[in-house]
């Protein structure tokens, strides 16, 4: 047969296939945190970031680097990727393995602390590129991991969306986007921070240096999927102690009460979950600019993705987006 | 953790990790990538920056592979084939200009099956060695720092006005040009020629018209006279070359004309040097008319400069008595020595009397230039070897003739013609290397002397005047910054239509009566 993808037996297939769904539901019973790091010095706070959410033992932090492939012709003559090659054989270090290991200092002043626990290395292929991806992956006795993932791909968004694949996460966390364009000419190539947010199926947290404020500014717009939303972030303030504010936009005067109502059927929600909501604000005017600027004061926003498709976004926009792209403080973008 | 908090599962209550996109996105995702991966690792700029030499491939290809016509032979074919992807190479210059004379060989020994020692002989004759030994020479006289001198010179001669230091300026440059590549001429005064704007004004604008005429009195004085003898230039080594080459027959006495030597070619073409002397410094004041007409402050401060430097050196002195020797020998010698040695012999004394260094000479040559003149040269003696030169002359000599341009004065326009535009889309050397073959051959087969159509190839080769990057002299001047592509528009027209009409003078009038 010219197109199996596999030459086992039914019975092995079979096998090979509980196995995977296995696993997958494994980590379906994590709650599974993608820090990104880059390199450059700001990066590292997705990691800080992880690490202040990942509150229990049901919490597994990655990190993960994403390195470009190494150009292979143009580069005086001598191919690079045979450079490298050299370079590993001599053991130097891939660029990103010393900042893979600077974040397990963060996480140790975080209060993680992975030396004493069993770990486990391992390498694939990728891309064809010598270097591959590599992970180690570092198990505690009460089964929470921390792994340090140095990926190999064309270019560090489509790596990263390639990475949720293997995993599923419940959370990514990526630094402060450096570019940020329309969603028209964000089809023509974007930054690594706006295409991953665009394409990701799980929530993402752009983090930006708010640790030193205080609070989840969760926003909401009444309606079912926003309420979804609500619930599922205020959980994770809950969890880590965080208050909570619950806050609403109308756009005229005249929709202020479905604002309030809003706000009020949101608080009800939590409290019956025996969730604190430590304040309650609305505000009129213009949605997004209302939510940058009232909460700019907190360390993380709210806000709830509307899942539209590229091209819905094109002609409708999207106000999640916007407030991604212009808050003064960490936003995360909850699906 | 409060005790409430224990009652909820991160992964259950919180954020959820939501399947993957479906399959589409996935697949173009990868497609993307793998997209992205080729375009990292084939870089379609190099094929888009080289699309030149890609198009000369196949076109030579397409050449190569059609039907061969009557009268030509399937050698002869593929040398034509190889002239025209040399042709759009030099013109494009799609790749490095020293690459096509490689290319050039390995199509001779691989394409044509020529022996490669016969090839690598071929590349070396005394033209070529002529050419180098001239550029050295160039390097020699250069590095001695004359120009202030030379500059001041040419003052105590003319006076401080103007028109005069213009005149001066063209008629020494050119009588330096004459012997040694204009290029370097131009090169050399070119600091002189600032020097004496910059002291007349420092404002550029104030300046324009008296720049224009000062540095194109230098470019034009090295161009008119770059054809007055064979040193003067490489086109005129090539031409020397081909006659050589392709009518000397050492057992016919009567082809010893063939054989031009250093002042016969002098006594041919220096008028054309002279008769546009005067004409050059009429059109470029009344072209351009400056500013001012006196020039005495900016010639007491060059007067200041000269003396500051003391007297001239004995370097100094050695060197013009080092060229003026070799000048001497290239006119008296040539015949014994051939040209190129008497050049080498220069450039030994200079070397071995420590004048120049060989790093500098090593620096200051263009050795591609020399591989390119040899590896042209060697393709035009296979075009002829191959009846491919002979081949395309009949066949441009039935055009001429069905045009009426078959003789006399309409072919020679023709050929004048020719050699300009051909010469105005590439370098003039590589111009006459790849037309020399088949206008001496054109010649021969209607009955005209391949000496005078040598001579009006040559000369008209040097009529390149309309844009800044025509000629190496028009290209240093106009690096200058003083002037303006369309100066060289204005001017250069109405001197290329003087030029032709003395050119096809001299040809009509004067050469045959002076012809051995």
């Amino acid at each position: 047969m010219l197109f199996t993808r596999t030459k086992l037996s039914d019975r092995q297939e079979r096998a090979v296939q509980k196995t995977l769904h296995n696993l997958r539901q494994q980590r379906r019973n994590r709650f599974r945190i993608l820090a990104c790091i880059d390199g450059t010095e700001e990066s590292f706070i997705t990691v800080t970031f992880a690490a202040r959410l990942a509150v229990n033992d049901e919490c597994d932090i990655i990190v993960l680097y994403v390195r470009p492939i190494d150009q292979a012709l143009w580069s005086g003559g001598l191919q690079l990727r045979i450079a490298r090659q050299n370079m590993m054989e001599s053991g130097f270090e891939l660029p990103g393995v010393r900042d893979l290991k600077r974040s397990l200092e963060i996480l140790k002043e975080e209060g993680i602390d992975v030396e004493s626990w069993p770990q486990e290395a391992s390498h694939q292929d990728a891309w064809g590129d010598p270097a591959g991806d590599t992970k180690v992956e570092y198990r505690s006795p009460k089964g929470r991991s921390v792994v340090l993932k140095l990926k190999t791909a064309p270019d560090a968004a489509h790596g990263i969306l390639d990475q949720y694949e293997l995993g599923p996460y419940n959370l990514m966390v990526l630094g402060e986007p450096s570019r940020w364009r329309s969603e028209f000419k964000a089809w023509f190539g974007t930054g690594v921070v706006q295409e991953v947010v665009t394409h990701a199926s799980c929530s993402v947290l752009v983090a930006r240096p708010s640790l030193d404020k205080e609070g989840f500014f969760i926003c909401t717009d009444g309606s079912s999927r926003s309420m979804q939303a609500v619930r599922r972030a205020a959980v994770l303030a809950h969890m880590q102690g965080a208050s909570i504010t619950l806050f609403s936009v109308a756009p005229d005067e005249a929709s202020r009460p479905a604002a309030e109502e809003a706000v009020a059927n949101a608080k009800a929600l939590l409290k019956a979950m025996k969730i604190t909501v430590t304040d309650t604000r609305t505000a009129v005017g213009d949605t997004v600019d209302e939510i940058i600027e009232t909460g700019s004061s907190y360390r993380i926003i709210v806000v709830t993705d509307e899942g539209r498709s590229r091209l819905q976004r094109i002609f409708k926009g999207s106000k999640a987006s916007d407030v991604v792209r212009g808050a003064r403080t960490s936003v995360l973008d909850v699906r | 953790m409060t005790q409430a908090a224990a009652s909820f599962s991160l992964p259950r209550d919180s954020l959820q990790a939501h399947e993957p996109s479906q399959r589409l996105t996935r697949f173009q995702r990868r497609g993307y990538q793998r997209y992205l991966l080729v375009r990292q690792n084939i870089d379609l700029n190099f094929f888009w920056t080289r699309r030149w030499f890609f198009i000369a491939l196949l076109v030579g290809f397409l050449l190569m592979i059609a039907p061969t016509p009557s009268g030509l032979t399937e050698e002869g074919q593929i040398v034509l084939a190889m002239s025209v992807v040399a042709t759009i190479l030099f013109v494009t210059e799609a790749v490095p200009l020293p690459t096509v004379p490689l290319l050039i060989i390995i199509g001779q020994v691989v394409l044509l099956k020529v022996d490669p020692t016969k090839v690598a002989q071929s590349l070396m004759t005394d033209s070529v060695l002529f050419i180098m030994g001239s550029l050295m020479l160039a390097v020699a006289i250069v590095k001695q720092r004359l120009d202030k001198r030379i500059a001041w010179a040419i003052v105590q001669m003319t006076g401080t006005n103007v028109y005069w230091i213009s005149f001066g300026i063209t008629a020494v440059c050119g009588a330096i040009a004459a012997f040694i590549g204009e290029h370097t001429v131009a090169a050399m005064m070119l600091p002189v020629g600032v020097t004496l704007i910059t002291l007349t004004s420092q404002d550029p604008k104030k300046v324009r018209n008296l720049a224009a005429v000062i540095l194109f009195s230098i470019a034009y004085g090295c161009s008119i006279a770059g054809v007055a003898t064979p040193s003067g230039g490489a086109r005129n080594a090539i031409i020397i070359s081909y006659w050589k080459d392709l009518f000397y027959d050492p057992l016919d006495p009567e082809t010893r004309r063939y054989l031009m030597d250093y002042l016969t070619w002098s006594i041919y073409a220096f008028p054309m040097f002279l008769i546009r002397l005067p004409i050059v410094a009429a059109l470029l004041v009344y072209t351009f008319k400056p500013e001012t007409t006196d020039m005495s402050r900016a010639v007491s401060r060059l007067r200041t400069q000269v003396i500051m430097d003391g007297p001239l050196k004995p370097s100094g002195w050695l060197t013009i008595l080092i060229f003026c020797l070799t000048i001497f020998g290239w006119i008296f010698l040539s015949e014994q020595l051939g040209l190129g040695v008497i050049a080498l012999l220069g450039v030994s004394a200079f070397l071995v009397l420590g004048l120049v260094r060989w790093e500098d000479i090593n620096a200051g040559v263009n050795w591609g230039v020399v591989l390119l003149y040899a590896a042209a040269i060697s393709l035009g003696v296979e075009m002829t070897d191959t009846g491919a030169a002979d081949w395309v002359a009949k066949s441009f000599l039935d055009v001429l003739q069905n045009v009426g341009a078959g003789s006399g004065l309409g072919f020679n326009t023709a050929i004048s013609l020719l050699t300009i535009g051909v010469s105005n889309t590439m370098t003039a050397g590589a111009a006459v290397a790849v037309l020399g073959p088949i206008v001496l051959n054109t010649a021969h087969v209607a009955g005209q002397d391949p000496i005078i159509v040598g001579f009006i190839t040559a000369i008209s080769s040097a009529f390149g005047y309309l844009t800044p990057a025509a000629q190496p002299a028009f290209t240093i001047i106009y690096a200058s910054g003083y002037l303006k592509g369309r100066d060289f528009f204005t001017i250069g027209s109405r001197m290329m239509i003087v030029s032709v009409i003395i050119l096809l003078a001299l040809a009509s009038l004067y050469w045959p009566f002076i012809a051995r």
